[in-house]
């Protein structure tokens, strides 16, 4: 301020103090933001890793024995472990898949519609806004084999009772179904967010030229939403992965351990096996997986626009 | 002005809670605990402590309660310990010996059934908890089926012995056989002979352990070597797959006890190896199809014993009044209205005191049930075992392994966490 009264200072250094100053207000209005986020979500991070590599214990709560990279073999030594590995990746593939699937006709579909809209929206949101652990319960009483409505609806008709929950091959279909039907209305909302964002222009010159729906499908809607339709499949990649609440309620990874899933895994082995070292390394395996396939995805969408 | 009146509000509201005394209490939302927050006026009256209790579900409890435990000053001045947790606790040093306590106000702890004492109360000599009410598992079964005539005579029939209360294993197995069928003619079964509770992990270890008993083995011997993979183990898991597939209904296997409950309380099942605190339940007409009609009877062979009891955290912002609390609601009189209101008790006296057994005729039974019952293993790492032995059993009772196998490893898991906590040596 001092420099722009003397008026000593060339246009072109003034614009630059400004500039300077709008750095430093923009840093001093973000700091307060920065050190929550680097208070909540780094310090964690690091303190994790710091206790991957320490025999730190619920019984012996210290980091007096360093063990280093001991607890990670210890961890991918576990059968069980990498057998939940396996149950997650399949389940994150099944779940995102049949999500996207579902989710992308239904937003196509909702794009066209006029009338309604807001009771469309409303229906569509309502699994959303229920705490999983509530939809965990409801499902599991709908599916009771002998008392369930489920079954009594489906026996009306003729079809035998399904064994939902205690079938080892059916149990894992069972609760990829009900983590879609949860989740499902999330990816029809950000994709239908993007479709409606979409360039009128194209379309119209498309028609010009005598495409048809399903031309224009393939060759103008695709492309244009590959950005947003990377973030969706993404975000919810993520978001399976670290899925808890529903195999927790629902089946507690059983049968046997056809639903057992990493997140559950690694809760046991802190909260139950009380080695959260342990449980901090494979979480530390997990944040890294995560990591990597973030950033690939991130690259390959890069390197497609 | 106005934020002045604000203020000396706040200020005058502060100093009120400043003034009166409030103890917290982290509990699980079970009846037990209903019965205790109807009668915490009279505490307040007696003490002038208000009482705060934090009532929760069981599977939240355990990571609710480890971080104030740590904590050199929590936020729970009185707990409850699931007997899985006192191996833990007491090994983790975070509960306070009670013993000086216990001599100074001359609690006489001679009124607990030594069982449940020793279950949740006494660790390697020092008390550390007094019992809270008792969850031991015997076999709930309909007696109405049993005094039916039509029944009596075709059992005797089949099998040429008498229906009655089942005594023996044997005996047992065969009625869980016999009333199992297929009322109405469509070639399913609809009516079953017991309901298995065989969700992986707590609920399958709970219920398989009468089943193990009832065979006649034990977990480990006296020095902590691991006997899960014994004939008599490998027997109860062949019992057990049995009636999960045969004698029980459908989905079993993910059954933890409120829906096994629930089969038997719509009136779908002969008899269920439970807890007994379930029993009250279906003598309600709330939740109940079946009031009047259930009897229960101590697991041929023994059941498996269970309980909570009280404790004072070394972290407990207040212990002079977490005392007061735990003395209060231990002393006679207000043991007999839990008992009364149905809760499960763990002072001799009252399983027989005229009141009680009046209000509740069955609990003579209780105490019988609660003389035969054998423990778990008890040690530092029972919620882990539970949990890696419960998966084995759930995998061979769900045909995912073969039976011998599955006991085999379980064992293998049962002997690396006795050596982990210096049970067994290597």
């Amino acid at each position: 301020m001092a420099m722009m009264a003397t008026g000593t200072v060339s246009p072109k250094a003034h614009r630059r103090s400004i500039a300077a100053q709008d750095r430093l207000f923009g840093f001093l209005i973000s700091a307060p933001g920065l050190a929550a986020l680097l208070l909540i979500i780094l310090f964690p991070i690091f303190f994790t890793i710091f206790t991957s590599f320490h025999d730190y214990t619920l019984i012996h709560p210290n980091f007096e024995t360093y063990t280093g990279l001991e607890k990670y073999s210890e961890a991918l030594g576990e059968g069980y472990f990498r057998t939940s590995i396996w149950t997650t990746i399949r389940f994150v593939i099944a779940s995102v898949v049949i999500e996207f699937m579902i989710g992308f006709t239904v937003a196509l579909m909702l794009n066209t519609v006029q009338r309604f809209k807001t009771i469309y929206y409303f229906i569509l949101l309502m699994p959303l806004l229920i705490n999983p652990v509530v939809v965990g319960l409801t499902w599991r009483m709908l599916l009771h084999s002998e008392l369930g409505i489920v079954n009594y609806v489906i026996g009306l008709v003729g079809i035998p009772g399904v064994n939902w929950l205690g079938d080892p091959n059916i149990a894992f279909w069972t609760v990829v179904l009900v983590d879609i039907w949860h989740q499902v209305s999330f990816m029809a909302i950000l994709l239908l967010a993007g479709l409606s964002a979409l360039p009128r222009e194209p379309y119209e010159a498309a028609r010009m030229d005598g495409a048809s729906a399903w031309r224009c499908l393939i060759h103008i809607t695709l492309p244009l939403m590959r950005p947003v339709i990377t973030v969706a499949l993404l975000l919810r990649m993520i978001f399976a992965i670290k899925t808890f609440d529903i195999v927790f309620i629902m089946t507690k990874g059983g049968p046997g351990t056809a639903t057992d899933l990493i997140s559950y895994y690694i809760y046991r082995s802190a909260f139950f096996g009380l080695d959260i070292a342990k449980a901090s390394a494979m979480s530390v395996l997990l944040l890294f997986a995560v990591l990597v396939l973030t950033v690939y995805l991130y690259r390959y969408m890069k390197s497609m626009t | 002005m106005k934020r002045l009146l604000l203020a000396g509000a706040i200020l005058l509201a502060g100093m009120g809670v400043a003034k009166a005394k409030t103890i917290h209490i982290l509990m699980e939302t079970v009846p037990d605990t209903r019965y205790i927050q109807q009668l915490l006026p009279e505490f307040k009256k007696e003490t002038g402590i208000d009482v705060d209790i934090e009532a929760i579900s069981y599977i939240d409890m355990h990571s609710k309660l480890v971080p104030q435990l740590i904590a050199p000053q929590g936020s729970y001045d009185v707990i409850v310990v699931d007997f899985y947790w006192v191996g833990e606790f007491t090994k983790a040093g975070w509960l306070m010996p009670l013993d000086d306590l216990v001599k100074r106000d001359n609690v006489d702890l001679g009124r607990y059934v030594p069982k449940l004492l020793d279950l949740v109360g006494h660790v390697d000599g020092v008390t550390y908890m007094l019992p809270f009410y008792n969850y031991s598992m015997a076999v709930i079964y309909r007696k109405d089926l049993i005094a039916d005539p039509a029944n009596q005579a075709a059992f005797k029939e089949k099998y040429g012995m008498e229906l009655r209360v089942p005594q023996t294993w044997d005996e047992y197995k065969k009625q869980v056989d016999f009333f199992t069928r297929d009322t109405n003619g469509d070639g399913k079964k609809d009516f079953f002979g017991t309901v298995i509770q065989g969700q992986r992990g707590d609920c399958i270890s709970m219920q398989w352990a009468n089943y193990l008993y009832a065979n006649g083995g034990e977990y480990h011997d006296k020095n902590w070597n691991p006997e899960m993979d014994s004939p008599q183990a490998v027997q109860a898991m062949k019992d057990y797959r049995t009636h999960m597939l045969n004698n029980s209904p459908p989905g079993s296997e993910s059954f933890c006890f409120d829906e096994a409950f629930n089969v038997m309380a719509q009136g779908k099942a002969y008899s269920f190896v439970t807890f007994n605190i379930l029993y009250a339940g279906l003598d309600d007409p709330k939740s109940s199809q079946v009031v009047g009609k259930c009897g229960i009877t101590p697991n041929p062979g023994g059941g498996l014993n269970g309980g909570w009891g009280w404790a004072i955290p070394k972290s407990s912002p207040d212990k002079d009044a977490a005392w007061k609390f735990i003395k209060w609601v231990e002393s006679y009189p207000i043991a007999k209205k839990r008992a009364l209101l149905g809760g499960a008790p763990t002072q001799t006296k009252i399983f027989t005191d005229p009141d009680v057994v009046a209000k509740r005729p069955y609990y003579p039974t209780l105490q019988k049930i609660l003389e035969g019952v054998k423990d778990f293993p008890v040690f530092t790492y029972t919620t882990e075992f539970v949990e890696e032995t419960g998966r084995e059993l759930n995998l061979a009772a769900t045909g995912q392994k073969e039976i011998g196998q599955a006991m085999k490893d379980a064992n293998e898991a049962f002997r690396k966490l006795a050596i982990k906590d210096g049970k067994l040596k290597e």
